[in-house]
């Protein structure tokens, strides 16, 4: 039973990265139809930031601000340059852009920083662990799912209380006339945007945390995963995404913690299937938002 | 249309006071400069290419033949790596040097292999490589079974009764090391109580930090192959749920990042290809390459590229020629050439050089020497 | 003429969606005061025309002029703040958002809380029935109140111009007779109304003036008592 218990408390911990990834997916797809691959390369980013002012000896809470501040700005910078153009366009013609972000910026990562790690040394203090009766919570993982929780709220605060964030939601169900409400449609898009980056850079924070380094290619692997929830979810539902995320952490932390010990080199495997047999019986995703016509 | 006209006058006339050019001794590197494997390729690459031109400084290997590299970025995919090991070979290189993973490696062996001529791996460490591609294939660092042997003997020297490994199928290094650590290990007469699995890439330890926490009885040691990003994640969960059982690890996590990492892995105790103790050559080329690049060698893969240099130079030295038949010859019978890292032989193994391993401990972030040295050929496992 | 300037002022817009002409140059002006009704078969151009209107359609105009000022190279959100907005057809109500935050989004362009509060105040007045529904989802509204709410939404941003697309459509006869009623009604307060509407009898009825649209052209058009008459719009739309 505590067992069971610390697994589920892992399993929130992953989930909760995973849902903050997905969301940061969801937010932009909702309202321009962009799958936006570059997201990696903003986790990457916040990375990068933050090993570089703790290079530079800054001090850790400016640090982390400084970290989670340049993935925003980057994403609307290239919401601006690169999407802003081809909005509008072929759900293919999106991606490809995307893809296409994500290379570059991967290229100039290795080129202008390393091909290789660069080492992003957490303070000490940050891994220690608390423990709560049986359990054991390693206090990055306590800071994972305190930070997941205070972002989902924030953003749900943010989504239900502000003129900017019903927006949004009504922007994500039909972009077309919430312009016809006077509400400008670049502000709209550049707020998604925005606050993808403000995801990617605190779930990009929470990653290089717990290893300690940040390389080029850091975010090929979370994003895939986003993307996977984000579908688990429903491609578009906010709520969907996070729900997608902390079932694919669920998933693939009961896999690891019950599968037996020959099964273990195929958990992916088994994982993905039961993705694929979520999408059997739902295939629009848990939550799919109905499909608007757009003018 | 002047100035080029200039210059190709030039080029005559340089061409025409010239003596006889020498021939060149072309070596293709088929090897990444992006992706996953630069890491490791670029760090080796940095260390051949400086032995490669201390080798030209000096007019060339045995005085005759000058070093020409011919360089092209495999990205770190199999299918690139064959493409541009056929692409060298076509240009008629006579030694191939392959990325530091046994994968692209062989893919690119396949061609080499075909063509006869002798292919290196920077850093792979699979002892299978050699035998999967052919008699042209040679390995350049302490192999797999070669560093697990040594963790198992220093295992079972600290007392440590039972062991507990971690495997990746990912690769043939994440899995296959700690897999020969165990038989190593038991061969000694410890007991392996388990082996758990992960995926690498995804740095998500917990469930499986909770099984072992869970264990009883808990094992006397954990032995990983894991590196980057999975290894600092792994020892950062593991310590986070409160497991300090002792860690083995490998090569794999010779870098910056592990030694940024505090208290988190004091004590941890790793096989590398070398160890820079005061006064020793690879201490003399650590100094030799801050000098020249004004930083610090901080992996070891660099000291390992430019040892290649030197084993080249021996292997064409004794062949006297660039036949690239002769240069195979030649390097499987090579025997003590005097690298940085220690004394590199080929004669009488299947490929895989013999040449000594490090077992270094961290201690307060610093590298601190356990032991290093050959293990008995007996206490090696097959591979 | 001495007339004053036309409110809406468009002569020779074309809309194409690639390779289709949906609409093919046409000229219509509506008076500040006035119901204009626009009326022709499915597919003939007319919620094209709106679209275009109010920028969400691709146009290209001799010219589009709307209270003096061309409009058009301005987006969508520019033309809603200069004051003309569209009703679209199929109400276009975002399921999930509650009544309330309809009204607070409708009237985004208003600048302090007090004029948004009193449009609102307003609005909750001419549809009570909004005013018992304020923090239900706009997806569980009956199809009658979707369309109030779609009006009322419309209507937030205080428009000098209502553009209708179809507000009867699918609805019952009791209720299309209360909406229309309302448009009426949104005229005597001084509201410009340019009207699609598939039951042409009803339209003409509170209309002043209308254009038929046949494939993208303006083929008739006059005054709502002389196409009432007219025997093409008589065999047309209006049945034996
Ligand atoms: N977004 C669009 N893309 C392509 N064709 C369209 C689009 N909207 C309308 N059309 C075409 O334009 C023509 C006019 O349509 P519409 O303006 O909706 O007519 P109406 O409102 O009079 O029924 C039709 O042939 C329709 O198929
Ligand atoms: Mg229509």
């Amino acid at each position: 039973m505590d067992i069971f218990l610390q697994q589920l408390l892992n399993a929130l911990s992953l989930g909760g990265t995973y849902a903050l990834l997905a969301l940061g997916l969801a937010v932009v797809f909702s309202i321009i139809g962009l799958i936006n691959f570059a997201h990696g390369e903003l986790m990457t980013t916040a990375g990068y930031v933050m090993a570089f002012a703790l290079a530079a000896a800054l001090p850790f809470p400016l640090a982390i601000i400084l970290a989670v501040a340049a993935p925003v700005l980057l994403a609307v910078v290239m919401e601006r340059v690169a999407f802003r153009p081809v909005r509008g366009a072929s759900g293919t013609t999106l991606l490809l852009t995307s893809f296409a972000v994500s290379a570059i910026l991967r290229v100039l990562f290795q080129n202008f920083i390393s091909a290789r790690p660069v080492p992003v040394p957490m303070p000490a203090a940050l891994s220690g662990v608390i423990n709560i009766g049986p359990l054991h919570l390693g206090i990055i993982q306590s800071i994972s799912i305190a930070t997941t929780a205070l972002m989902l709220a924030g953003l749900t605060l943010f989504l239900n209380r502000t003129v900017a964030g019903r927006a949004m939601r009504a922007a994500a169900e039909d972009f077309a006339i919430v312009r016809l409400m006077g509400l400008r449609a670049n502000g709209v898009v550049a707020t998604a945007f925005a606050i993808s980056g403000l995801l990617a850079g605190v779930a990009g924070l929470l990653w290089v945390a717990q290893r300690g380094s940040v390389d080029p290619l850091m975010g090929f692997l979370p994003v895939l995963k986003a993307f996977i929830a984000a579908i688990i979810g429903g491609l578009g539902s906010l709520t969907g995404a996070v729900a997608g995320g902390f079932l694919l952490g669920f998933i693939e932390v009961m896999l690891q913690a019950w599968l037996p010990e020959a099964w273990l080199p195929y958990r992916d495997a088994v994982a993905i299937m039961l993705v694929i047999a979520v999408l059997l019986f739902r295939p629009q995703g848990l939550l799919a938002r109905k499909t608007v016509l757009k003018l | 249309m002047r100035p080029g006209m200039t210059l190709s006058l030039t080029v005559l006339a340089l061409g025409l006071a010239a003596p006889a050019p020498a021939e060149d001794l072309k070596i293709g590197l088929a090897t990444a400069q992006t992706g996953a494997l630069a890491p490791y390729d670029q760090p080796s690459l940095a260390g051949f290419q400086m032995r490669v031109d201390e080798i030209n400084a000096a007019g060339g290997i045995a005085g005759k033949y000058p070093i020409k590299l011919i360089a092209k970025d495999t990205r770190s995919d199999a299918a690139q790596t064959a493409l541009v090991a056929q692409e060298l070979v076509d240009e008629g290189v006579q030694i191939v040097i392959t990325p530091c993973d046994a994968d692209p490696s062989i893919a690119a062996g396949m061609v080499t292999q075909a063509a006869g001529i002798p292919a290196f791996s920077f850093c792979a460490t699979t002892p299978t490589l050699p035998l999967a591609v052919g008699d042209y294939m040679f390995g350049n660092y302490p192999a797999d079974n070669v560093q697990a042997a040594m963790l198992a003997e220093y295992a079972i020297g600290q007392g440590y009764k039972t062991a507990y490994i971690l495997t990746s199928p990912d690769t043939a290094y994440t899995l296959k090391l700690p897999k020969y650590f165990g038989e190593a290990f038991t061969a000694k007469g410890g007991t392996l109580l388990g082996e758990g699995t992960y995926a690498m890439g995804q740095q998500d330890f917990s469930a499986e930090v909770t099984k072992i926490a869970a264990m009883n009885p808990k094992p006397d040691v954990i032995m990983t192959a894991a590196y980057e990003p999975d290894f600092p994640a792994l020892m950062r969960q593991l310590r986070g749920a409160g497991v300090t059982t002792p860690v083995l690890g490998s090569d794999g996590i010779d870098s910056p990042t592990t030694f940024a990492m505090g208290g988190l892995v004091e004590g941890v105790v790793f096989s590398t290809a070398g160890f820079a103790t005061e006064g020793s050559p690879l201490a003399a080329f650590n100094a030799k390459y801050k000098a020249k690049t004004g930083e610090e060698p901080n992996t070891v893969y660099i000291a390992n590229g430019y040892d290649l240099g030197t084993v080249i130079d021996a292997a064409v030295t004794k062949a006297g020629s660039l036949d690239p038949k002769a240069i195979r010859d030649a390097i499987a019978s090579l025997t003590d050439v005097q690298g940085v890292t220690g004394a590199i032989s080929y004669a009488g193994t299947k490929g895989m050089p013999l040449r000594s391993v490090a077992l270094v401990r961290i201690t307060g972030g610093k590298r601190e020497l356990v032991k290093q040295g050959v293990p008995a050929p007996a206490d090696v496992p097959a591979p | 003429m001495t007339s004053p300037a036309p409110l809406l002022d468009v002569s020779g817009l074309t809309v194409s969606y690639g390779a289709v002409e949906a609409v093919r140059g046409i000229d219509l002006t509506v008076a500040k005061g006035e119901i204009v009704t626009l009326l022709g078969a499915n597919g003939a151009g007319k919620s094209s025309t709106l679209n275009a209107l109010v920028g969400l359609a691709p146009r290209r105009a001799r010219r589009l002029a709307f209270s003096g000022q061309d409009i058009a190279h301005l987006p969508t959100e520019m033309i809603v703040r200069g004051g003309m907005t569209l009703v679209p057809e199929g109400r276009r109500i975002f399921p999930t958002l509650t009544v309330a935050e309809h009204l607070l989004l409708g009237g985004a362009k208003h600048a302090g809380r007090g004029p948004l509060a009193e449009t609102r105040a307003e609005m909750l007045a001419l549809f009570p029935i909004l005013n018992e529904r304020l923090d239900q989802k706009a997806g569980s509204l009956s199809g009658g109140e979707q369309q109030m709410l779609s009006i009322a939404r419309a209507l937030m941003s205080s428009p000098d111009i209502l553009l209708l697309d179809e507000p009867s459509l699918g609805l019952a006869p009791q209720i299309v007779d209360r909406i229309f009623a309302l448009v009426s009604d949104l005229r005597s307060r001084g509201l410009t109304i340019l009207l699609v509407e598939q039951n042409v009898a009803l339209a003409l009825e509170i209309a002043d003036r209308g254009y038929v649209l046949v494939n993208g052209r303006i083929e008739i058009s006059g005054s709502a008592a002389d196409l009432m008459a007219s025997a093409e719009i008589r065999d047309a739309y209006l049945g034996a």
